[in-house]
């Protein structure tokens, strides 16, 4: 089934967090819907849609930021009760913008979730959860990892509400009362939970940071996954998602907005799998998103709400094409009347922003008085991506951006963005002391760009500090600076289990450390640990690492800690980072190590169906040149042997395959000498003078003499 | 939206830039591109299968529309037009690296095969000046040839460096045309005929130029800048991530006026305003362009673009119909107007909210928002830095700030004297002070406004004010001014005199270097951070100016921009360079031997393929008569042969490679002695050294570059 779907923007407000816009339940049978938005200027804004142009129902007074909005209202009467959360307080607004209520939580930190439902508020501030009935404190919960976001289910089949957090640690927990009653394992770090069906119902959608789309079905003592929507086309993460019937077969479609602006609509086939059915890219983050009608009567449509506060609708209504009979595109009366409304608007600020600067330079001349432009919003995000082990990072601000200067202390590669039409330059750089620079590049954005997307290839074992400064068009001129840590194990990444039957190396710690010092080492080491010692005596994390599919187990507890790693390098690492950490507070390690020579050809045959696969793939890519030329010489290709004529035929997947993975046979090649030297550091031999028999080795790669030389 | 109205998939490789279209029988137009393994490939789709096969044409087994041609060289240019006076259709030119071949697809005959030792790296075809026929116009290294129908040499003359794009358009606006060269020392210079009219001076290779209208032309270079000179002034340009493979003139949304139509690396081809630069219309192809043209492809009286991506896929697009209302993009323009008008809206909030915010003070708390004294201004200094012994020599930009506050990081935008477009100046957290000194080394004598922003702020800010200063870099900023004149004069000079105030001299000579105080005499001595000895510059109450150095380029430049400067029309001068003409006697002789051995080799390669064919036959007669040791015997012999011929293969490319580089630095000693001069003397002195070249008189070509004429 097509969908069409046209782009209509509406309004645009301040900055908006993720899940701040809601359409308010229709009055009537066929009236447009009314829009509540809400932004980090502290506005809270709602406004109808007459005739093309957005007339505002009330709008409050600037405060603090606000970072989530909820609806709600007493049980079995229209939700139409807006609740805000800003700081740590929640407000309450009827749609006509009367406030009837102010609730402040007390909590130290801010909160960052938040559900209503009918007198149950649940809010949660980083790792704490809160329920308050009518305002009065009912539960709490301390999670293990960074709460993300918040639902709360109720249905006839389960007992009780039940509140389902959606944490870091890449696991939904599901709570009965102020205790853990399970949690749920998910591929992804969730961001972002939604009721499938917002009235009744046991299942929940979930969005992951890494692209990633699920619905489980929650029960009273454990939960079913029903399906998953993997991110095949790296596409951005997911940042919010609803559910409604916009293609009108009766089924509520998915609607998904991702922090890469893009938009998508899974609707269900006869199978009942999700199935996309259209997409849309808008150029900034989509914060919010909900089906509905807003533009006019009897038009079902997808609102959106992005980063830089665009109200913006996808409708189903069909764009009518003006056809006038001057030369110039004649323009409908309501946006003809916009245009001179915005027009008259944009003089008076001009005259306005005049003044200011004038009064902005003449502060210059008077010596006392200070400068202190405030500070703008960047919207950055710094993730690894397991597909092609690298980072990615985005940066999204307000405005558009002008240029941004990117410094590394570390040796880092920067990869080309396709999507990024940024021009970029490489500027000369002292690695030595005493400035130490191993990367400093600048991008110069084009007009209009608020986003921008990055890629950054770290090596296991070297870390430090990525900077970015972000400079946007926007005066007075002002950069800010965002700091990025490269981990020394940056390429592993998070996991719920591993597989124990590998052979695997262990590296024993014992010292007279606390159990808040060894898990700052860790987070030091890591990363996706949370940075809150966990309130428990000891604790296990396990990893595993993206590039090779090696994993590590780390267990520690006060004065003592425990690792073990199929990969004797990432065990070598860990060792000289902990014994340098803990040099540097003083504090004396016994470090004893427990090595498995089997694990090293373990590793090696780990490595070498990938080895194999590249080795195999940069010859076929070799050759597709030298084969086309003999082809368009002899006039066809039926005189070649058939494993020729196959690498010509799929010599387009070939080269794309090749393309997607620069270097890859490089890194592999780093591993493995980094692993042979670090296979006999552990035994006191120093073998750095062999390496180079060690890639004469690679270069002609056979498994079994590889592993021969390791012995 | 504009859509093609034709898709096609050739199945062939294009060679990126060598795409034209010609009407070979004068009827139907066939695209014509440079494939893989030495082929020209013709794609006619509306005369098919007529071809008799035979001399260098083939038809394609795969695709019976195609057929192919056989250069048995890389191709490095092609076009394809009307070249001789009475030919029925278009002739086709292919220029490799030695040769040009002239070729009748029609009769699929030879018109004319010419060596040209120069080699063709750009080819037009077209009428330049008031020379009858029209030529095609070759560029090499350093030289440019035009050949006539016959292929008779009618225009010859040097030019700066490798040519890599030509274009032929009325310039100057007489109704004749001239001719524009892009070349690989970022210069894009104006041929009017022989005489060189006007020079502009880009910051990367040349490599596309193509004519809008009237005197409009539209230029790429190789670092992804794209853009439009209307005469000497650039109406606008834009840079991208992405090279610009081929660039086109076409009036894509039917309003009377051309848009120039880009080509990308990366597959995306888009239509810009030749105004403002604006896009008007983009696709996407998946693999990179190859090459823009345009023809009546469909022969239903319209012209179409064409576009080509080098994997073979072929588009076509119709000029807009009047109902697209030149809207040739999906969005709808109110959509973007209120979108642009609101856009703006939010930037002149935000702006104003900055004034408020900084007018009602500071809390104290956010320590990170990098308050600094409203006062603070930046002061820069340029300084000539001579050699020490841990560092190379430089200029010195410093730039400091008169307070407490420290400088984060300065990026500076500059062209052509960084690697990239920029150079960025990061200390570490421990170095951080109110100071920064930036060495720069400008790699050529080019005036450079250098585009400095500094985050100043305090030490342990997060936000930073970014001051944008530009700075002037003068021309000749690599020479620092000595009093020490115990040192050898140079042995070369120019000599020349004008008519002016040695005021005026003085003013020029503040303005083009970098002169701590500044100098009241046109008298000075400089010496070359970049070590090139000493350059001393005099001038006589007679108004006799004399430079010395030994760097005839460097001569050349100060000749050059002096004359700019003084508005001098016309300059004769004398020169002397001793080494350098000395050098040149060298190459000179240099060439020569390599012209007898590139004939010796030529003969004993006839030789050897006499033996080849010998050899074959007597191996084959081995053969058919059993015997089998005599046959290996030969074909060992033949292979042995093949090394041989392989050897000598390798030895004639190395004397050709050789050659070329002797023939480049002799076309350059030509323009080198023709920048000494201005105006009409200079294009005297071009002219008469090719006539001394041509009749291999080495002493007279002496002459003409010392004293300027040939007879004296």
């Amino acid at each position: 089934m097509e969908l069409h779907l046209n782009r209509v923007d509406y309004i645009q407000v301040g900055v908006t967090s993720q899940k701040t816009m809601r359409l308010l339940p229709a009055l009537g049978k066929k009236a447009t819907q009314k829009v509540a938005i809400a932004d980090h200027d502290g506005i809270l804004t709602c406004f109808g849609m007459k005739k093309g142009e957005a007339v505002p129902v009330f709008k409050t007074l600037p405060g603090q930021k606000i970072a989530r909005m909820d609806l709600g209202g007493a049980a079995g009467t229209p939700q139409e009760k807006i609740f805000v959360c800003s700081g740590s307080q929640v407000r309450g607004f009827t749609k006509k913008g009367k406030q009837f209520l102010t609730f402040e939580a007390n909590l130290t930190e801010n909160v960052n979730a938040m559900h209503v439902s009918g007198a149950d508020l649940f809010v949660c501030a980083s790792y704490i959860y809160n329920h308050y009935c009518d305002c009065k404190d009912q539960d709490y919960y301390l999670s293990g990892d960074k709460i993300n976001d918040i639902t709360c289910l109720s249905s006839e089949n389960l007992s009780r509400l039940v509140p389902v957090l959606a944490c870091q640690d890449r696991v939904l927990r599901v709570l009965q009362g102020s205790e853990l009653a399970y949690d749920i394992e998910v591929p992804g770090p969730p961001s972002v939970l939604e009721l499938y069906n917002r009235d009744i119902g046991e299942e929940v959608l979930y969005g992951t940071t890494d692209g990633k789309i699920g619905l489980v079905q929650i029960g009273e003592d454990s939960a079913v996954t029903k399906w998953e929507i993997d991110n095949d086309k790296t596409k951005g993460g997911i940042l919010c998602i609803d559910t409604y019937d916009i293609v009108g077969d009766g089924v509520n479609d998915i609607l998904v907005g991702r922090d890469d602006g893009t938009v998508e609509v899974y609707g269900f086939d006869s199978t009942n799998e999700p199935a996309l059915r259209f997409d849309h890219v808008l150029s900034e983050s989509v914060t919010s998103i909900q089906g509905g009608c807003v533009g006019k009567e009897s038009y079902d449509e997808v609102l959106t709400a992005t980063y830089t506060g665009w109200v913006t609708g996808l409708t189903t209504e069909p764009q009518k094409a003006e056809a006038g009979p001057g030369d110039e595109v004649k323009m409908s009366k309501e946006t003809q009347s916009k245009v001179e409304g915005l027009r008259a608007e944009l003089e008076q600020l001009q005259v306005k922003v005049l003044q200011g600067r004038e009064q902005y330079q003449q502060t210059s001349q008077s010596s006392t008085a200070v400068s202190a432009v405030p500070v703008f919003s960047v919207n950055d995000k710094f993730t690894l991506c397991q597909d092609d082990a690298s980072y990615s990072l985005t940066l999204e601000v307000q405005t558009a951006i002008d240029n941004v200067l990117l410094q590394s202390d570390v040796p880092i590669d920067l990869l080309d963005v396709d999507r990024n039409s940024a021009v970029v330059s490489f500027s000369e750089c002292d690695s030595e002391q005493p400035n130490g620079n191993f990367l400093l590049a600048t991008y110069r954005c084009q007009a209009n760009i608020t986003r921008l997307e990055l890629k950054v290839r770290s090596i296991e074992g070297q870390y430090g500090t990525l900077q970015a400064y972000i400079t946007p068009r926007l005066q007075p001129k002002t950069c800010q600076v965002r700091q990025y840590q490269i981990k020394p194990l940056s390429l592993h990444q998070r996991t719920h289990s591993i597989d124990q039957d590998r052979p695997m190396n262990r590296l024993n710690l014992v010292g007279q450390f606390s159990f808040a010092e060894i898990h700052s080492w860790v987070v030091f080491c890591l990363p996706e640990v949370p940075e809150k010692t966990p309130a428990r005596d000891s604790i296990t994390f396990y990893f595993h690492n993206t590039f090779l599919g090696t994993q590590l187990e780390a267990t520690y507890c006060k004065g003592e800690g425990y690792f073990k790693s199929d990969n004797i390098s990432t065990i070598s690492i860990l060792s000289d980072v902990l014994s340098k950490e803990a040099t540097k507070r003083k504090i004396n390690l016994n470090i004893s190590y427990d090595i498995n020579d089997d694990s090293v050809s373990h590793t090696l045959k780990m490595i070498h169906p990938k080895l194999e696969y590249q080795l195999l793939l940069a010859r076929k890519v070799q050759l597709i040149d030298a084969l086309k030329e003999l082809q368009v010489h002899e006039g066809n290709a039926d005189f070649l042997i058939p494993e020729y004529r196959n690498i010509l035929d799929e010599s387009a997947n070939l080269l794309e395959e090749y393309k997607k993975q620069p270097a890859h046979l490089e890194r592999l090649y780093g591993m493995i000498t980094d692993l042979f030297i670090d296979k006999f550091k552990f035994k006191g031999q120093n073998v750095k003078t062999k390496v180079s028999s060690l890639l004469e080795i690679l270069n002609n790669y056979d498994l079994n003499s590889l592993l021969e030389f390791f012995q | 939206m504009l859509v093609p109205i034709f898709t096609l998939k050739l199945n062939h490789k294009i060679n990126p830039r060598m795409v034209t279209i010609g009407k070979f029988d004068g009827v139907h137009p066939c695209l014509t591109a440079a494939t893989q393994a030495g082929k020209v490939f013709i794609h006619n789709p509306h005369a098919r299968g007529q071809r008799p096969v035979a001399h260098r044409l083939s038809q394609s087994a795969q695709d019976s529309d195609i057929s192919l041609l056989n250069i048995n060289q890389a191709v490095m240019c092609l076009t394809a037009g009307t070249l001789g006076p009475n030919s029925t259709g278009d002739t086709l030119l292919v220029g490799s690296q030695t040769n040009l071949l002239a070729y009748d697809v029609h009769d699929n005959a030879d018109i004319f095969y010419r060596e040209v030792t120069d080699g063709a790296n750009a080819i037009v075809l077209g009428k330049l000046g008031d020379i009858p026929s029209p030529l095609a116009i070759i560029g090499g290294n350093c030289a440019l040839q035009g050949f006539d129908y016959a292929g008779n040499d009618h225009f010859w003359t040097v030019t700066g460096d490798n040519v890599r794009s030509l274009v032929l358009c009325d310039f100057t606006g007489d109704g004749k045309n001239e001719l524009l060269v892009g070349s690989e020392d970022f210069d894009i210079r104006v041929f009017k005929e022989d005489e060189l009219v006007s020079e502009m001076t880009e910051n990367e290779t040349v490599t596309s130029l193509c004519h809008m209208h009237g005197s409009r032309f539209g230029y790429a270079l190789a670092n992804g800048t794209v853009g439009v000179y209307d005469r000497t002034a650039r109406y606008w340009r834009i840079k991208s991530k992405n090279h610009a493979m081929s660039i086109h003139a076409f009036d894509l949304n039917a309003d009377g006026v051309v848009e120039l139509i880009t080509g990308w690396s990366n597959g995306k081809i888009d239509a810009r305003s030749d105004r403002t630069g604006e896009v008007i219309f983009k696709d996407n192809f998946s693999s990179s362009v190859a090459g823009v043209v345009e023809g009546d492809y469909r022969l239903d009286g319209q012209k179409q673009l064409i576009c080509t991506s080098t994997e073979g896929e072929v588009r076509g697009y119709l000029p807009a119909s009047k109902d697209l209302k030149g809207n040739l993009m999906d969005s709808s323009a109110e959509q973007d107007l209120v979108r642009e008008l609101s856009q703006r809206r939010q930037n002149l909030l935000l702006e104003l909210r900055n004034y408020e915010e900084n007018a009602k003070g500071v809390s104290e708390t956010n320590s990170g928002m990098g308050v600094i004294p409203a006062n603070t201004q930046l002061q820069t200094a340029l300084s000539v830095k001579p050699a020490t012994e841990t560092q190379k020599a430089h200029v010195e930009l410093s730039i400091s700030t008169p307070n407490e506050t420290i400088i984060r990081a300065v990026l500076i935008f500059a062209e052509g004297i960084f690697e990239g477009e920029s150079h960025v100046v990061h200390p570490s957290a421990q170095n951080l002070s109110g100071c920064v000194r930036v060495p720069i080394v400008p790699p050529k004598d080019i005036p450079v406004d250098l585009h400095i922003k500094a985050f100043v702020g305090g030490k342990t800010s997060t936000q930073f004010h970014v001051f944008e200063i530009t700075r002037q870099l003068p021309r000749f900023s690599m020479y620092d001014v000595t009093v020490d004149s115990s040192a050898a004069l140079p042995t070369g000079r120019v000599t020349f005199s004008i008519n002016d105030r040695p005021q005026r001299v003085v003013m020029w000579l503040n303005q083009n270097f970098l002169l701590p105080e500044g100098v009241e005499s046109p008298d000075v001595t400089f010496n070359s951070l970049r070590g090139g000895g000493l350059l001393s510059f005099s001038m006589a109450s007679n108004g006799q100016i004399t430079l010395r150095t030994d760097d005839i380029d460097l001569a050349g430049d100060l000749v050059q921009s002096l004359a700019v400067f003084l508005a001098i029309e016309d300059l004769s001068a004398e020169a002397d360079f001793p080494t350098y003409f000395e050098e040149l006697r060298t190459t000179l002789t240099e060439v020569d031997e390599f012209h007898s051995v590139h004939q010796k080799l030529t003969a004993a390669m006839a030789d050897h393929s006499n033996y080849i064919r010998n050899m074959l036959v007597q191996a084959e007669d081995a053969r058919l008569m059993g015997d089998l040791t005599t046959m290996k015997k030969r074909y060992r012999e033949l292979y042995d042969l093949n090394r041989d011929l392989i050897n000598e293969y390798k030895i004639r490319s190395n004397n050709h490679n050789a050659l070329l580089a002797c023939l480049k630095s002799v076309n350059q000693a030509i323009q080198r002695a023709g920048r000494l001069r201005v105006g009409k003397p200079k294009n005297q002195v071009i002219s008469a050294c090719r006539d001394a070249i041509k009749s291999n008189n080495v002493n007279a070509l002496f002459r003409i570059m010392r004293a300027g004429t040939a007879s004296s």
